[in-house]
């Protein structure tokens, strides 16, 4: 089926049209099926969010690797942020990895063709908040296109080899499921390229790889480190006798444990290193009862203990890596809480903790790489970003180009522009602007809490309080205007049980009484105090079950009680904003309580759930902004090894449930939002995506625009003002969707059209903030919002053939602007900057600032849009800016002056063009003329009109230093002015205004007179037989212009 | 400007042909040519081409200004803008690259840096990589299928003389190119730029796009420059020497083409 707008018939020969009758008869159709309309991606692709970072902080950094060279080319991978490349020695990055999961393990570059890299997904590093992974990838071409190579299953991959002259030979060490036991872990190898793999060691479906090296002048000789370890939803346990250190000689067909002067009994994580200049030295650090740095010269066969020290034996399970100096055997560094330096194969090492180096760097190191061809060039990857020394750790520069920033929570206040609250892992809590001068730079974000950061809000009660807490329910709040933070944290009355707070403790402030602020321990905690008193309006919602508190034992071998094992705790709270007394509560051990009485009386309406298995943690509940009884719940089984997605909704205050879930959906699921609006419109955040669904959870579509298709989405808000959704990824920082209005219009009826015109909120004509332009590269920069009248259309199908254009036009009918059409599938957003075209500026040597035309009036506007045959008409609105300072008059007024400059500037255009027309007409009929006073005469006319040219506008050559200002430049100058400020124009400007306009009435009447001459030196040509002079007139110039 | 201005033109001019019948399962490179050059007015229309000039409308946020694209067989091009009044000169005359920017005052024309004239040599290739391709030096692999903004299209990946890779998108359903991918590597470093092209028309027997949105890696997040095309006009009288670096000096006026043809560039 052709489309309609196709203009059909070529006109062609009998035989080329029996050729594309031929084609036609090929050509896929596909029109029947989208009448099904089902909703994709693409179909909500025309819609982009922007993301605002920030890179101040940055976030968790796995691993590195480089390619070295006159300019170093750098692969990051990040922990839940993708993998990023440097082609100009780390100042700038761009994300490479954006369509795939976005937890990286490892990357590989292959030492022989460095366009060949290898992705690992699945973060080695096993935190309570790691993320998951989905197999190993494969580029060939510098990071464009990626190739799925298998091993889906491992989940995590913590280090990958390449033989160093066979670029088949791939060794891949996967530690494997964390929550629960698989038997996809391990080391592999493939010899083909990764179209096989071979399992070439393997202990049991507890253990797997963490660590791998390789000998540099031996391939075929390895090293493996394997990790028994496990991870439960209150729990941490690492070593048992799964745990060892084995090595290869032949590839790895066959292996053997190395025990002598290792420790004896249960190992835990292991981190294994070969000095490349001498590879009869090995190093390893190894986690048991005492963990220390071990070390062999003979090629592993026997270990001496050689160092215990603090960063040697800190929180194995996190900081595990070695790395040898590529020149220098007896250089090796030790990436922990800080970066340890031993330069006596590790006998004792400097850090910022014990020595001189290495301060001004984010603690806990995870990944480092070292120059081979410059020892001095450290690249160092931290829980707080990239960091790139040059003088071999003494100092470090930080990368402020990575927004791999790791969100919990986020919210939003009503300032305009609206700022954006959120905390972050092991980077504190923040606040930034939605718009910003010139971009949202890091320098526009303000700490406002330190610590593992997770909710923070603004105070609706009292605008000068930022809340904001660090892990395990340190709540604090922070007086704006001076900065000074207090401790805020609540503790139970005397003789009650301590207070249990998540890792991840939720605040939420009730819609019903400013400043009403919740807290969630074990029980629900209220301040109406600003944080100064609580009180308890729950008992204990948890299961309180001590089997599932047993943080203070967790991490196995090494004990790691940081609270990120706190456990039967409140996760979620919501209340109402439509019925007063509603309150959800949903906790990490699987209740999801409700009261309907302000906390007098609780319900546990979790056994109502269908199909959910106990004791899954509840990760969100989102009271309906319309309807009392009605919630949607997530809930997420990951930390047991189950990775559905889940999400529920009650309409009857959780008396019955009944899944939203679809096959759609990826990632388990972590949070829900029902639109303010459109109750059909609900936003859901996974461990992979966002995603929307337009019919109440019938269907579910990925939100891919602007976004990283798998990114975490943690948690939302809907900036109730301006209709924007505010997206919390904990990897790559804040997304904006920026007005909501297309989507909640976009129903089932507008989707069954082939082209449909969709409302959008009115367009703000925001005032321009001045910018310094000239920052250089370097420091990531987040998107403002468009500051353009949106216009959004729904397109069943591309458009390909025939006009596709916006006409916008005024009360009056008249045509202002044509706007090119975008022409995707779905819905397309298009932005008219409420101005004028530019206007017409006679030519000269040099230009004045009239790039922009003057700005729209304030009011509707009519547009239509132009598809092929068919014309859609709507409308656009116009409103100041909310913020401005300038009065309604006022704003006219310069909008009128702006105007009145822009026709003079028209009204000269076609006044030097008339000029020039008679003036080359005179010199061409001098040319050719034989009788020669008359051609005399006519040179001097035309010398005449050049001489009243060179008075309106500059001529000089010395172009835009030569001072030349004439008629043409003042009028520019000041609708340069008056065009870039929205309220009244100076009394300067507007006297200069009636100055230039009087010399402009005066230029016309030189012209008149001026022109006026042509009719004698006509005579005297049409005397010599040749064609008179004749004059461009208005009407004729204007023609010529259309 | 002036470069993403001949940029967006040659994406938006990247035109095609050859033939062959059609494969049941995968395309070939062949089949697609054929059926390209089918769906735009056939290979014997398109070979018949030998200049062209465009007129419109290019536009960068709330900035617009018009544009003259000429274009003369095998390689020559010239571009054309005017910005209040006075008019900028990009031109490649098959070998070099000049250029022409009275907006300061200088009103000389100037020789272009190679890498400059290797993009421009880049737009003068109007019919596009798939008309003729190993006669200009391109080697074309069919590349698989992939989504375009949602729409189903066939990969072509083209590669240059230079060893410039290239990746031209065809609709599915209708053939003819809606997505142009031009990697290029400046300097050492790899600037990609994506056009999107559509509102094709009836141009003399010939389908040829009158729109390309082009966005630059690198530029800030919904950054783009339209191309807007007014009229198209194929085969019409255009001299050599216009596409050749003048002695002197260039227009100064803001006299652009207007669709005379042949006549030298103003002095």
């Amino acid at each position: 089926m052709r489309h309609p707008d196709e203009p059909r018939p070529l006109r062609r020969s009998t035989v080329a049209a029996a050729g594309l009758a031929i084609a036609l008869a090929v050509a896929p159709t596909g029109a029947v099926a989208e009448d099904s309309i089902s909703i994709d991606s693409a179909t909500l692709g025309g819609l982009t969010a922007r993301a605002i970072g920030p890179a101040v902080m940055s976030g968790r950094i796995t691993t590195v690797d480089a390619v070295p060279g006159d300019t170093v080319t750098v692969y990051v991978g990040a922990a839940t942020g993708g993998v990023w490349k440097s082609t100009d020695t780390g100042l700038t990055f761009s994300p490479v990895f954006d369509d795939y999961p976005q937890s990286i393990g490892a990357v590989r570059i292959d030492p022989s063709a460095p366009e060949t890299v290898w992705v690992g997904t699945g973060e080695p590093w096993t935190r309570n908040s790691v993320s998951v992974g989905h197999g190993v990838y494969k580029t060939t071409d510098g990071g464009k296109t990626w190739e799925l190579k298998g091993l889906e299953d491992t989940e995590r991959i913590a280090q990958i080899r390449v033989h160093p002259e066979d670029s088949d030979t791939v060794y891949v060490c996967a530690l494997g499921h964390l929550w629960n036991a698989n038997e996809e872990r391990g080391l592999f190898k493939t010899t083909d390229g990764g179209e096989t793999w071979e399992k070439i060691l393997y202990v049991d479906e507890n253990t797997g790889c963490a660590d791998l090296d390789m000998d540099s002048q031996e391939p075929d000789v390895l090293y493996a480190a394997m990790w028994q370890f496990r991870r439960q939803p209150d729990f941490f346990e690492s070593g048992g006798p799964g745990s060892g250190l084995y090595k290869s000689t032949d590839g790895g067909a066959t292996w053997t444990e190395l025990t002598e002067g290792l420790p004896a009994g249960d190992k835990g994580r292991i981190a294994v290193a070969v000095a490349p200049s001498r590879p009869s030295r090995v190093y390893a650090n190894v986690e048991a009862e005492e963990t220390a740095l071990y070390r062999s010269d003979d090629l592993g066969a026997t270990w001496e203990k050689v160092n215990a020290s603090f960063n040697v034996t800190a929180r194995p399970f996190y900081f595990s890596r070695l790395v040898v100096d590529p020149t220098d055997y007896q250089t090796v560094y030790k990436p922990a809480l800080f970066l340890g330096i031993s330069t006596d194969g590790g006998e004792s090492f400097t850090s910022f903790l014990s020595g001189v180096t290495g301060g001004g760097v984010h603690s806990d190191h995870h990944a480092l790489w070292v120059n081979p061809e410059d020892r001095n060039n450290l690249i160092l990857g931290t829980d707080g970003g990239l960091y790139v020394s040059q003088d071999q750790g003494h100092t470090f520069r930080h990368v402020r180009a990575l927004p791999v920033s790791q969100f919990y929570r986020v919210s939003v206040d009503d300032e305009i522009p609206y700022n954006v609250y959120g905390g972050l892992q092991d980077n504190g809590s923040w606040m930034g602007p939605s718009r910003a001068p010139g971009g949202i730079e890091n320098k526009d974000w303000r700490g406002i809490g330190f610590g593992d950061g997770f909710c923070a809000y603004r105070d609706p009660g009292d605008p000068d309080y930022v809340y904001s807490e660090y892990q395990g329910g340190q709540i604090q709040r922070l007086h704006l205007p001076t900065g000074e933070l207090r401790e805020i944290k609540p503790y139970p009355p005397a003789g009650a049980e301590e207070y249990r707070f998540n890792w991840n403790t939720p605040i939420a402030f009730s819609p019903h009484e400013k400043g009403a602020m919740y807290f969630g321990a074990q029980k629900l905690l209220r301040s109406r105090d600003h944080g100064e008193s609580w009180e308890e309006i729950s008992p204990d919602l948890t299961t309180d079950d001590p089997r599932w508190q047993r943080q203070k034992e967790s991490g196995g071998l090494s004990i790691d009680n940081s609270t990120a094992e706190n456990h039967t705790t409140i996760y979620a709270i919501s209340e109402s904003p439509v019925e007063a007394g509603v309150i959800w509560v949903g906790t990490d051990d699987g209740n999801v309580q409700v009261t309907r009485d302000g906390g007098e009386t609780w319900t546990n309406v979790v056994d109502n759930i269908p199909g959910l298995p106990e004791r899954r943690w509840i990760t969100d509940v989102n009271a309906s902004p319309h309807e009392g009884g009605t919630a949607l719940v997530t809930v997420d089984g990951h930390r047991t090894g189950q990775m559905d997605t889940w999400v529920f909704e009650t309409t009857d205050y959780g008396a019955t449930w009944r899944s939203l879930a679809t096959d759609d959906l990826e990632g388990y699921a972590l949070v829900a939002q029902q639109d303010l609006e459109n109750p059909d419109l609900l936003f859901l955040g996974t461990e992979h995506g966002l995603w929307l669904s337009l019919d109440h959870g019938g269907q579910w579509a990925r939100f891919e625009g602007g976004m990283p298709k798998m990114v975490g989405v943690r948690d939302m808000v809907i900036q109730p003002r301006e209709g924007d959704l505010v997206v919390a990824t904990h990897g790559r920082g804040v997304y904006i969707l920026d007005d909501l209005t297309p989507l909640r219009n976009l129903t089932a009826e507008i989707l069954a059209q082939d082209v449909a015109l969709l409302p959008t909120r009115p367009a703000e004509m925001v005032i321009p903030s001045f910018a310094w332009p000239f920052s250089g590269y370097g420091e990531y920069t987040g998107s403002n919002p468009s500051e353009a009248a949106e216009i959004a259309y729904y397109l069943k199908r591309r458009h390909v053939f025939g006009d596709l254009k916006i006409e916008v036009y005024d009360a009056d009918g008249e045509l202002l602007k044509t706007v090119p059409g975008s022409k995707r599938r779905g819905i397309n957003r298009v932005s008219w900057p409420m101005r004028l075209p530019p206007p017409k500026v006679p030519p000269a040597t040099n230009l004045v600032p009239a790039f922009e035309g003057p700005r729209a009036l304030e009011g509707p506007y009519t547009i239509k849009l132009i598809k092929g045959k068919e014309t859609l008409t709507g409308q656009v609105e116009l409103v100041p800016d909310p913020r401005t300072p300038h009065s309604a008059e006022d704003r006219h007024l310069q909008q009128e002056t702006a105007l009145e400059l822009y026709r003079m500037l028209e009204q000269m255009t076609y006044l030097v063009d008339a000029l020039v027309d008679l003036r080359d007409q005179a010199r061409s009929r001098a040319e050719a003329i034989d009788r020669a006073r008359t051609a005399e005469r006519l040179e001097a006319y035309a010398d005449e009109l050049e001489d009243f040219r060179s008075d309106l506008v500059s001529t000089s050559e010395a172009g835009w230093l030569s001072g030349d200002e004439k008629l043409r430049e003042r009028i520019g100058a000041l609708y340069g002015g008056v065009n870039s400020y929205t309220g009244r124009p100076t009394k300067s400007q507007l006297d200069r205004l009636e100055i230039l306009r009087g010399q402009l009435e005066e230029s016309f009447t030189r012209w008149e007179g001026l022109a006026a001459k042509r009719e004698e030196h006509s005579r005297a040509l049409e005397r010599a037989g040749l064609e008179p002079l004749v004059l461009l007139t208005r009407e004729a110039w204007e023609e010529r212009e259309e | 400007m002036n470069h993403r201005i001949a940029k967006g033109l040659a994406a938006v001019c990247a035109l095609v042909l050859v033939a062959l019948p059609l494969a049941a399962q995968e395309p070939t490179i062949e089949d697609l040519i054929q059926k390209n050059l089918e769906a735009k007015g056939g290979r014997d229309a398109w070979e018949g081409i030998e200049t062209a000039r465009i007129t419109g409308t290019m536009s960068f946020g709330p900035q617009e200004a018009p544009f003259a694209y000429e274009w003369k067989a095998p390689n020559k091009v010239r571009i054309e803008f005017t910005l209040q009044g006075m008019t900028g000169v990009q031109a490649f005359d098959g070998e070099g690259g000049w250029a022409l920017m009275p907006f300061m005052g200088k009103t000389e024309p100037e020789k272009m840096a190679p890498e400059d004239a290797a993009q421009m040599k880049n737009e003068a290739d109007f019919r596009g990589p798939l008309l003729n391709p190993e006669e200009k030096g391109y080697t074309l692999e069919y590349a698989g299928e992939e989504e375009v903004e949602g729409t189903p299209a066939y990969k072509i990946k083209v590669t240059n003389e230079d060893g410039d890779i290239s990746y031209v998108y065809l609709d599915k359903e209708y053939y003819v190119e809606i997505q142009r991918v031009d990697e290029r590597t400046i300097r050492g470093q790899e600037v990609v730029s994506t056009a999107s092209i559509g509102d094709y028309k009836e141009v003399d027997g010939v389908m040829i796009p009158h729109s390309t949105e082009i966005k630059v890696s690198g530029a800030p997040e919904g950054a783009s420059q339209v191309m807007s095309f007014e009229k198209v006009e194929l085969n019409v009288d255009l001299a050599d020497d216009r596409f050749a670096m003048p002695e002197t000096s260039a227009p100064a006026e803001g006299e652009m083409a207007e669709g005379e043809g042949g006549e030298e560039p103003p002095k």
